[in-house]
């Protein structure tokens, strides 16, 4: 049980010294930290957050495309093919979730199938209300989440194939009737 | 040198071994309960005791305080009367200590289950129980001190070292992190608000992954490695570097928990530049271990406990890259938020913190219990179980974390987010959530086959609880000595030294922070809670909803385009504590209430959510809520929280005060009545409805005119 001078309870400590490699790690690392910070903090070159987000929203205004559709003057799209993808926009936009899956209505939003608009049912009008919305009424603005393309396909599929289908569970009507 | 005998207590080392075991197989059974909750929610039963947001800090305090805090106890008891050749200074300390410790565990679990929480991670447990953990934790370091200076050795081993930065730096972190002011027993309100209470959590987040999870297990390998292998220390000059470098820049390196978050830039910025120069002295430890095994590698072939050791300082190598690697933004803005983090913290934790913890404890066991291990055989499944459980937890993670990332970020040609709906990539990374629980089964399995093998080996192993031992004393001590020899004797020294070392970076971050004022640029409109919002606010921190949601938009433009405006640090002023999270399993909430933005839900979309999530979310794994509907708040208690925030600084005039009562009585009356326009009856006093009254009002104040008329974005 004698321990010797490197000895702490029979486990013996030797000297060898640092390998290199870590030491070059260490210093490399260090010197890349100080560039790091000074590089930001004491030349302030580079972009620190919202310069980088300014730059991000800029560069995306630059290319983003000019959308021409005409919100007042359309007509609505009859083939199958958008209406079939304004079925998928209505379930996936989350349309569903407030105004139920066959537009039937439910504890959230108005029903979608009879003759009753709160916000009027004209096709710009139902366009308008899906693209800017009526947040204080309950309905989002999805102007961000679609373009004007797929809101029509929405707008198509829900006055083409949703109005006059008559959906188990209707909620009552609400608003005018047209 | 003389020869004396000294008792070893190996009692105290016997039960803080037994619950580490007990305590393991409660955590690693509750994380395999919680991530089964995440892929299946019906197991969430729809009740609030058992849903994750209260199980899952129950899961992180059992596996980091209980598990592994009562391996690090045993760990040191068992080493430090070895390496100083003393009993430990005090026994009465000593069973203060365990059982101080196990109440706390104990109550901890208890009081998280209830809903009584800070919310503040891996610091939840709520004021009497901040005071009990510093008391006993006082009595550890007053013991460990203790034992130092009655030793019979005149230089302390590495190991000591490491146990010491670890007793200094986790008090420290402890006391300032958890200064609070108590509203009533069990609920209390942190004394920082919005960026501060982000950042001293982090300060102490960060670094209980370092005093707690990093520096007492490398104490515990320079211990237990070298015996288990029967090797020498590789190199004494390399523990020197790595323990200072290691203890004084780990502590500046919370920040980078809150990158592109609402903290200033400067602050940001150091937390990453001394992230990255942490590698270094991360890997001194692992490079130490690794080297102390030189010449011995065919000893690992047949040794279960080295392979344990081999594959856990393997871990601890991958996670120290991992974390500087996190730390830089580019790396950063991809993986915050993802299950990148779980994933991070299971290679810690399992890997590294468990691995070595299972080395020792196959060594201490038949030690102390003057035994052979039962069985060679059952070890070595046990090593190769636990590698594939590791790796099988860990893989699907870091893969649902970039492709949820991916699409978070996407964009269509049309340059719209390609998917608006956040629960889609909720679905894409579901199967991974099924495959982690298979790893955690595999792991918890590992376990308990590791337990199978004790209680056999105890079985016919016999214990000498004071294990009388002839130990040789010098009686001269050099006087001589220069540098790191001349302080390695004098512990005093060493502590003081060790406490300066660890106090500067917290200070340096931390105080500018509270005393410069332009650190946190004020915004006019943004006013307090009302009384009823801030009962919700209360409830939101009850259930833990801070553990899966985030309050907390960084500049980017998926996310601008996705919950709106993002966050600045002057809209959280108010907020003791902040609620920021770290953890998008559902979506951000920091918008919720904008009218006008991205998010924003009608009162009937949440009560209708709340009460059961695939009523408007098809498929959702948030847990039901139906309770929130039943449950009352207790407005006698309002006034004496307002009272409370007055105190920290909180603009609520006592005439405001006085009325809340009318206040809150207005403001839920409002919005039942709102409800009942949509078929929905709930009573005025329910938690739902002060929790949804919150939830509208969350990041609404800046869009504020301060003639309050709102505007548009």
């Amino acid at each position: 049980m004698e321990d010797s001078e490197n000895s702490f309870d029979g486990i013996q400590e030797l000297d060898n010294s640092i390998p290199r490699w870590i030491t070059y790690l260490f210093v490399v690392t260090v010197f890349a930290a100080v560039i790091y910070f000074v590089h930001f903090h004491v030349f302030f070159q580079g972009k620190l957050q919202e310069a980088e987000y300014e730059a991000a929203i800029s560069q995306f205004q630059k290319t983003k495309s000019v959308s021409n559709f005409d919100e007042n003057n359309f007509s609505l799209l009859s083939d199958n093919e958008s209406l079939e993808k304004g079925k998928e926009l209505f379930v996936e936009k989350t349309c569903a979730s407030c105004h139920g899956n066959l537009g039937e209505g439910n504890a959230i939003g108005p029903n979608l199938a009879d003759n009753s608009w709160i916000h009027g049912g004209k096709p710009t009008q139902v366009f308008k209300t899906i693209k800017y919305g009526f947040q204080e009424k309950g309905m989002p603005a999805f102007n961000s989440q679609m373009s004007d393309n797929q809101a029509l396909m929405v707008v198509s599929y829900i006055l083409l194939k949703i109005k006059g289908s008559n959906p188990a569970n209707a909620k009552p009507p609400q608003g005018v009737q047209e | 040198m003389e020869n004396q005998f000294v008792n070893y207590d190996n009692r105290i080392v016997k039960y803080f071994t037994f619950a580490t075991l007990f305590w393991a197989g409660i955590g690693l059974l509750v994380g395999v309960i919680i991530a089964s909750q995440l892929a299946i929610p019906s197991l969430n039963l729809g009740i609030s005791f058992t849903s994750f947001g209260r199980m899952r800090p129950v899961h992180t305090n059992a596996v980091i305080f209980a598990f592994l805090g009562n391996a690090i106890f045993a760990g040191i008891y068992y080493s430090m009367q070895r390496l100083l050749k003393t009993r430990m200074f005090s026994d009465k300390l000593s069973y203060f200590h365990f059982w101080g410790w196990q109440s706390i565990i104990v109550g901890v679990a208890i009081s998280l289950l209830m809903g009584f929480t800070t919310s503040k991670e891996y610091a939840e447990a709520e004021f009497p129980l901040d005071v009990a953990i510093t008391i006993v934790w006082l009595a550890f370091g007053w013991n460990m001190i203790g034992t130092i200076l009655i030793r019979k050795v005149q230089h302390l081993y590495v190991a000591i070292w490491f146990y010491i930065a670890t007793m200094i730096t986790v008090g420290v972190l402890h006391i300032f992190n958890s200064l609070e002011i108590p509203v009533s027993f069990f609920k209390s309100y942190s004394v920082y608000a919005g960026v501060q209470d982000a950042l001293v959590q982090w300060w102490y987040g960060h670094n209980a992954v370092a005093f707690i999870l990093t520096t007492p297990f490398l104490g515990l390998m320079y211990y237990f490695l070298p015996k288990a292998a029967e090797q020498p220390v590789y190199s004494y000059r390399l523990s020197i570097m790595h323990f200072w470098s290691l203890i004084f820049l780990y502590i500046w390196t919370g920040p980078h928990h809150l990158l592109y978050q609402a903290l200033p830039d400067w602050v940001q910025s150091l937390g990453i530049a001394f992230s990255i120069m942490l590698l270094a002295p991360s890997w001194g430890g692992m490079v130490n271990g690794f080297l102390t095994l030189n010449g011995a590698w065919h000893k690992v072939k047949e040794n279960p406990i080295l392979k344990f050791f081999v594959v856990g300082i393997t871990c601890y190598g991958m996670t120290t890259l991992e974390g500087p690697t996190l730390s830089l933004k580019t790396v950063n803005a991809v993986a915050h938020f993802t299950d990148w983090t779980i994933a991070h913290a299971h290679v810690g934790a399992l890997g590294w913190n468990g691995f070595l913890t299972f080395a020792m404890l196959y060594w201490l066991i038949p030690k102390i219990f003057n035994t052979q291990l039962f069985s060679k055989k059952l070890a070595n499944i046990h090593f190769w179980v636990g590698t594939i459980a590791i790796l099988t937890y860990v893989i699907p993670l870091y893969w649902a974390s970039l492709e949820q990332s991916k699409m978070w970020k996407a964009f269509n040609e049309e340059g719209f987010l390609a998917n608006p709906i956040f629960f889609s990539s909720v679905l894409k990374i579901l199967p991974a959530y099924y495959i982690r629980i298979i790893g955690g089964i595999l792991y918890l399995a590992g376990f308990i086959l590791m337990l199978y093998n004790f209680v056999k080996t105890i079985s016919v192993g016999k214990i000498f609880e004071n294990e009388k031992v002839e130990i040789s004393v010098s009686q001269n001590w050099k006087n001589n000595e220069n540098g790191h020899k001349w302080l390695e004797s004098r512990p005093v020294q060493f502590v003081i030294l060790t406490l300066i070392v660890i106090l500067i970076g917290g200070m340096v971050q931390i105080i500018p922070m509270i005393v410069v004022k332009s650190n946190i640029p004020t915004i006019s409109s943004v006013k307090p809670y009302s009384p009823l919002e801030l009962e919700g606010r209360d409830i939101y921190i009850q259930e833990g909803c801070s553990n899966c949601h985030s309050q907390m938009i960084r500049p980017f433009r998926d996310e601008t385009e996705r919950y709106g405006e993002y966050s600045k640090s002057g809209e959280f002023v108010f907020d003791h504590p902040f609620l920021w999270g770290s953890k998008r399993t559902g979506p951000d909430l920091a918008r919720e209430g904008v009218i006008s933005g991205e998010i924003y839900k009608p009162n009937s979309w949440h009560f209708n959510h709340l009460i059961k999530p695939t009523n408007v979310v098809k498929g959702s794994i948030m847990p039901d809520y139906p309770f929130l509907a039943e449950n009352i708040v207790d407005f006698s208690a309002t006034i004496s929280k307002l009272k409370a925030m007055k105190k920290l600084g909180v603009p609520y005039s006592d005439e405001f005060i006085e009325k809340s009562k009318e206040d809150m009585e207005k403001q839920a009356g409002k919005l039942v009545e709102n409800l009942k326009n949509s078929g929905i009856n709930v009573a005025k006093n329910t938690e739902i409805v002060a929790l949804i009254a919150y939830l509208q009002r969350l990041g609404t104040d800046i869009f504020v005119k301060t003639d309050s008329v709102s505007v548009k974005k």
